[in-house]
């Protein structure tokens, strides 16, 4: 991870912007009954398997910025929202997915479990800045 | 659609996307585009890149998944994106010259 940052540090110009966009796995995704904006009747969390990459990931972009490589610019969170069009559906989903859990923890009962169902999820992102070539020699 | 950024802000888009359609995506990102050369590592089909073409200069989409490269060059030939170019390649080994890009995103990548 750190030689992929490196190597983003290293096509940018001075100053360009390197951006680091990934699910936040700190954050449970969030199942909304009937629309985008329906009340929130379950969540739903990652592995943890997928967790300790996320957790490495953290730690290689620390590290860049420990040695000067970049600075943060911005951070940021988005959530996005995917459609389902039962409990069925959304159970199919989870079956084969590498970062979520495989399982719903229910908020509510079964008779408020009101298709469609949508799965918000964070996805969080970090803009940071190319200092000088400095830091890749010093460190 | 439902995505919304840490302002708050709620973008317009369409549902179905397993991931963020571009707008929304680059929207939360902030970052002025205009004229400016961006290299989408891990670009897969090239969902971001495609979307930074819009404003960026150029756009050099890498990822090692062949198939997806094509599938993101099919997608440009379609919508006439002819600022986008498709590469092969790996995040820790890119073999792109020293300082040659303004804006570098990693989207799922790291």
């Amino acid at each position: 991870m750190v030689d992929a940052l490196q190597e983003a540090h290293r096509i940018l110009v001075e100053r360009g912007v390197f951006v680091d966009a990934r699910p936040d796995s700190r954050v449970s995704a969030r199942v909304r009954a009937k629309s985008a904006r329906g009340a929130v009747i379950g969540t739903i969390g990652t592995q943890r398997l997928t967790k300790m990459d996320d957790t490495l990931s953290d730690r290689a972009v620390r590290h860049v910025l420990r040695r000067k490589l970049f600075r943060s610019r911005r951070q940021g969170r988005l959530w996005h929202a995917i459609p389902f069009e039962d409990i069925d559906e959304l159970n199919d989903y989870l079956t084969d997915h590498l970062r979520f859990s495989r399982r719903v923890q229910w908020r509510a009962p079964s008779g408020r479990r009101t298709p469609p169902l949508f799965v918000e999820r964070a996805v969080r992102f970090e803009l940071l800045e190319k200092r000088s070539n400095d830091g890749l020699t010093s460190a | 659609m439902s995505a919304t950024a840490s302002s708050g802000r709620t973008f317009p888009g369409g549902l179905g996307y397993l991931r963020p359609p571009a707008e929304i995506e680059l929207g939360a990102y902030g970052l002025d585009l205009r004229g400016r050369r961006v290299a989408d590592i891990g670009a897969g089909e090239g969902r971001l890149a495609l979307g930074a073409a819009r404003d960026a200069a150029s756009v050099l989409a890498v990822d090692p998944d062949r198939g997806a490269l094509a599938r993101g060059r099919a997608e440009a030939r379609r919508l006439g994106i002819s600022n986008v170019k498709f590469s092969e390649g790996a995040a820790q080994s890119l073999r792109l010259p020293d300082a040659s890009f303004d804006v570098v995103i990693f989207s799922w990548t790291l």
